[in-house]
């Protein structure tokens, strides 16, 4: 970022800092406030972990993004990216793009042959909800919950209609259109249904002005990214409720589409469904999810396609007991069984099936001092193989707890594992049917403090330490021709501080938000002549530093956001001789709406990257330079029974 | 007074002449005017091949020099380099179709200035200078299909730094040598081309074709002024005249191919890798120019090389050590009895030397 710029972006932050001085009145409402959680989600049994829900207005800035940028700018989790609309894998408290859960209502949908999420191809607009739980919580949610869990939720909207169309034009000749209906009615006297619809398209066409940046190529890219969103929920006054989700996508992406020769097709098609059941404590789910792969060089005559089914069930029973002075009980025990059925033209058979099967039994036990301790255990069962036993403890406590100023500690110790995905199993020569589950052992401990001044500012901070060491780390082995081998036992240790304030004074709301992230990631283990030039670096592509600032303004309908994210140094190769340099990106949104009786018109301008930063992306190639976009989203929404009460 | 004066004039004349003198015989200036490069072609997706520099006397090297002249690297693979009176040409791989170049820079000082990409150069391989204004660059065409059925020779004209003429050549041409008006070209072991094309750079005509038994590979010219040609388990020795050729075959394991031939200092001796599994397992053998056989009894250096030259300053043997793509390589010297000297960590996956 030139100097100019920077200053640029210090005075803008400067300024939204000066409103807080005369800020008072009422909380802000978009706060990041602790998670609630609802019903028995998996989510409750988490105690002890840090978990971080990112507010609907973050959202709503972020619908016409995917699930990598909505978290590089709020979370602390690193991202390695591949180019402009290509792939981008997560790195999750330093760990690799396998070890990051991530859960569509309580499904983990990673690639079942990759085993991780292309999180480019995961829209914002295709979830309603979303949270990241940091930490090891395998015993919770299942295989990947190394680093932690990405968790994508469907909501059920509320009685009445609404609907909208959206649409984003960028630059380089970029676009995402999007349209969505909520619909809720009573169905007779004790049941209501409520659904949602929605549709997305995004053609980004990354036409940049110029071929290079620097003397140095940008990778020319095409995406097509379109995708239909399905919720249903039926819900009765002696809470039956039966749900059903469809989520189908497809993302297209074409590398030098100009070149009809060297063009390289990457298409990745989802159909996940899911049908739940809930009555009082006890649950039922049934899932398929297809996942399809096509890849292709030059005229695509000869797809190179890769089909993964996945069927599964899960069933829990939830317990209570109050047990009086001792506070209340809460037990959730369960199971679940996933059939794998892939044809993928590498593989050593053409067609493979694997069964897992898991057992779990949760535990919380909430004291009426506040103190809460969660105990869960589970045992997972894979086709040849047996993952190892899973147990996780997790302790909340509030040490100081008055109207002003809440001060929390919190602990857990967990033990995490990874089933070897399909390609590390079976692919043809390079894969190992008998490599080993990873087994990792998560300790950590954070506090979290908030504080409220006698002016309703809002002032909160979090704090966490980590010790993540995990063993049989899989490896597709570069000195053995890529075969996968369990060679490594890498060591992630960090720590992760969150910090907030809000405040709002009459008209003019203002608020930061920031996260700073530093994650110390290395190999400890000698397998080779030449390990002992990695044992001890930084594993690649995982920043030591990184962090994220979030300041906003508002008056009025107006609003002023102002987004910066900083990255420092990437490592690419394993003893650390090479690397991608440090990078700071800063954003400006500005927007506002108009209200026209039913109707509204959102508007959102946006300047990405206004310091036209210069970076490269792990192809080495250049990243694009300042952009600018307009979204404009025009919703209807009819009065509901209550609205019209209150008029 | 005049004494002086005369003392004077001929002292201000005797330094000009020495100032002409060294004007028109300069010493060349620059960072990179002696010592050894080192072409890496570093992870293929990365894109973070680069060309590495030490001096003969160092133990470290800079991993990319073009990166440290020009404050950004290259984008891809260096599969070739070459310089001649002043500039230098390395060829550049990168993963994705459309993205290949050539770099032309001031050898001296690794400036940039000027680069040569799609159409012209597509998966440029090695470079040969012809004259200081023309050089040439193996290139397998786009080859979409990897069937090396798009081969050329780009031929360049420095002064305008443009190809100016393609020469078609099927089968993935690779190694190139110049020597005496003719350009020989080989082919990548990739393919079952079994062709050594001769060109005359006067007029860049194809002259000439020599079958062999494997994939050729030209080596050089050695101390009787014979031409050298690695092809399959293979070393053919070819008389620049008449082209008729004497093998010798290193072993009989049809598995192994000959690679990374080079020539010791006196021409008189041919040390070169035997290698089998895409050249991940290997050892190092070496024959005289004037021997009837291989000797196979036991390698000359028994380790895998990916990359093997000697250097024409000192005759020290350079090889390239790959322990993999994602770290470090070593450029390892030995003395030609095969006594290691020592070793120096340069760009990730070296494959050759470049010696000045």
């Amino acid at each position: 970022m030139s100097k100019r710029f920077s200053f640029g972006v210090y005075l803008l932050f400067a300024i939204g800092c000066a409103f807080s001085y005369q800020s008072f009145a009422q909380k802000d409402t978009i706060f990041l406030a602790p998670a609630t959680v609802r019903g028995t989600a998996p989510e409750r049994f988490m105690s002890g972990l840090k978990y971080q829900k990112i507010d609907s207005v973050t959202l709503t800035q972020f619908r016409f993004q995917n699930l990598a940028d909505i978290l590089a700018y709020n979370t602390s989790l690193a991202f390695k990216n591949y180019g402009p609309g290509a792939l981008t894998t997560v790195s999750f408290r330093g760990t690799s793009a396998n070890h990051t859960a991530v859960l569509w209502n309580g499904l983990n949908i990673n690639s079942p042959t990759l085993g991780q999420s292309d999180f480019s191809t995961i829209p914002v607009a295709g979830f309603d909800q979303l949270a990241v739980q940091y930490g090891s919580a395998a015993s919770i949610v299942g295989t990947d919950a190394v680093g932690g869990s990405v968790l994508l939720n469907s909501t059920a909207p509320t009685q009445g209609f609404s609907a909208a169309i959206g649409r984003q034009q960028e630059s380089f000749h970029n676009s995402q259109t999007q349209a969505w209906a909520k619909y809720g009615s009573a169905l007779g006297k004790n049941w209501a249904i409520s659904g949602k619809t929605a549709i997305y398209y995004g053609n980004m066409k990354n036409r940049f002005p110029e071929p290079t940046r620097r003397n140095v190529l940008l990778l020319p890219t095409q995406t097509i990214q379109k995708g239909i969103v399905q919720d249903v929920f039926l819900r009765s006054k002696n809470n039956h409720e039966l749900s059903a989700h469809v989520w189908l996508t497809d993302n297209a992406l074409t590398i030098n589409p100009e070149n009809a020769a060297g063009r390289e097709l990457t298409q990745t098609q989802a159909y996940r469904t899911m049908l739940k059941y809930q009555w009082n404590d006890f649950s039922v789910r049934a899932s398929w999810v297809r996942d399809i792969i096509d890849y292709a060089t030059g005229d695509y005559s000869n797809l190179d396609h890769a089909v993964t089914d996945k069927l599964g069930t899960r069933i829990e029973r939830d317990f209570h007991w109050n047990v009086g002075a001792a506070g209340k009980i809460q037990i959730k025990s369960g199971g679940e069984f996933t059939h794998f059925r892939t044809r993928v033209a590498g593989y050593e058979r053409p067609e493979i099936t694997e069964n897992r099967g898991d057992l779990f039994l949760l535990t919380r036990w909430e004291t009426t001092s506040g103190l809460l301790v969660s105990a869960n255990l589970r045992q997972a069962f894979v086709t040849g193989f047996q993952p190892p036993f899973t147990p996780s403890l997790g302790v909340e406590y509030p040490l100081i707890q008055t109207n002003r100023y809440t001060l929390k500690a919190k602990g857990s110790l967990a033990r995490s594992y990874r089933v070897p995905t399909l390609n590390e199993r079976y692919w043809k020569t390079l894969g190992n049917p008998d490599i080993k589950p990873e087994s990792g052992f998560n300790k950590e401990l954070g506090i979290d403090q908030q504080y409220t001044t006698s002016d309703n500012q809002l002032f909160s901070f979090s704090a966490t330490v980590y010790h993540n060491r995990i063993k049989n780390w899989s490896y597709w082995n570069p000195g053995n021709s890529f075969k996968v081998e369990n060679l490594q036992e890498v060591l992630a240790r960090g720590i992760e501080l969150q910090a907030g304030w809000n405040a709002s004074f009459r008209m003019i709301k203002t608020g930061a938000r920031m996260n700073y992230t530093y994650t110390r990631s290395s190999q400890e283990k000698i397998y080779d002549a030449y390990a002992v030039d990695i044992v001890g670096k930084q594993l690649t592509y995982i920043p030591k530093h990184s962090g994220n600032v979030n300041l906003f303004t508002a008056y009025r309908n107006f609003r002023l956001t102002g987004q910066l994210l900083a990255v420092s140094r990437r490592y690419t190769r394993t003893d650390n001789s090479l690397y991608l340099d440090s990078y700071v990106l800063a954003n400006l949104l500005a927007e506002t709406n108009y209200n026209l009786g039913n109707m509204q018109l959102r508007i959102q301008g946006q300047v990405n990257n206004i310091g036209n930063s210069f970076y490269l992306n792990v192809r080495s190639n250049a990243m694009p330079g300042r952009s600018f976009a307009i979204n404009l989203l025009l919703s209807y929404r009819s009065y509901t029974e209550a609205d019209k009460k209150l008029k | 007074m005049k004494k002086q004066l005369t003392q004077g004039v001929l002292a201000a004349s005797l330094s000009f002449l020495v100032w002409s003198c060294n004007q028109s015989d300069p010493a060349p200036k620059g960072d990179y005017v002696d010592g050894v490069f080192v072409t890496t072609i570093g992870n293929f997706r990365d894109n973070n091949g680069s060309l590495s520099f030490f001096k003969r006397e160092n133990r470290t090297a800079d991993i990319d020099v073009y990166a440290t002249a020009n404050g950004s690297g290259l984008q891809g693979g260096i599969q070739g380099y070459a310089y001649l009176e002043g500039k230098g040409i390395l060829t550049v791989d990168n993963s994705s179709a459309g993205l290949d170049k050539v770099e032309i820079v001031d050898a001296n000082t690794f400036e940039k200035i000027a680069s040569i990409g799609a159409p012209d150069i597509e998966n440029p391989r090695k470079v040969a200078f012809a004259t200081a204004s023309k050089a040439y660059v193996s290139c397998w065409g786009t080859n979409g299909d990897y069937m090396y059925s798009t081969g050329y020779i780009a031929v360049i004209d420095l002064s305008t730094n443009k190809v100016v003429k393609k020469i078609n050549i099927a089968k993935g041409p690779e190694k190139l040598l110049v020597h005496a008006g003719k350009l020989y070209v080989g082919t990548t072991d990739y393919t079952n081309g079994k062709t050594l094309t001769v060109i005359d750079t006067n007029t860049d005509e194809i002259v000439k074709t020599v079958e062999f038994d494997g994939a050729p590979s030209p080596i050089g010219i050695d101390a009787n002024g014979r031409l050298w040609v690695g092809a399959g388990r293979g070393i053919s020795k070819v008389s620049l005249d008449s082209y008729a050729k004497g093998t010798l075959y290193a072993g009989t394991d049809a598995s192994k191919i000959v690679g990374n031939l080079t020539f010791s200092l006196d021409k008189k001796t041919i040390f070169f890798m035997l290698t089998s599994d895409f050249g991940t397992k290997g050892q190092a053998y070496k024959v005289g120019i004037d021997d009837s056989v291989i000797d196979m009894s036991k390698p000359f250096i028994n380790r895998n090389f990916t990359g093997l030259n000697v250097d024409p300053k000192q005759g020290l043997i350079y090889a390239a050590v790959d322990p993999n793509p994602v770290q470090s390589g070593y450029a390892v010297r030995y003395r030609t009895d095969g006594s290691v000297i020592d070793s120096i960590k340069v760009g990730a996956s070296p494959i050759g030397f470049v010696f000045r």
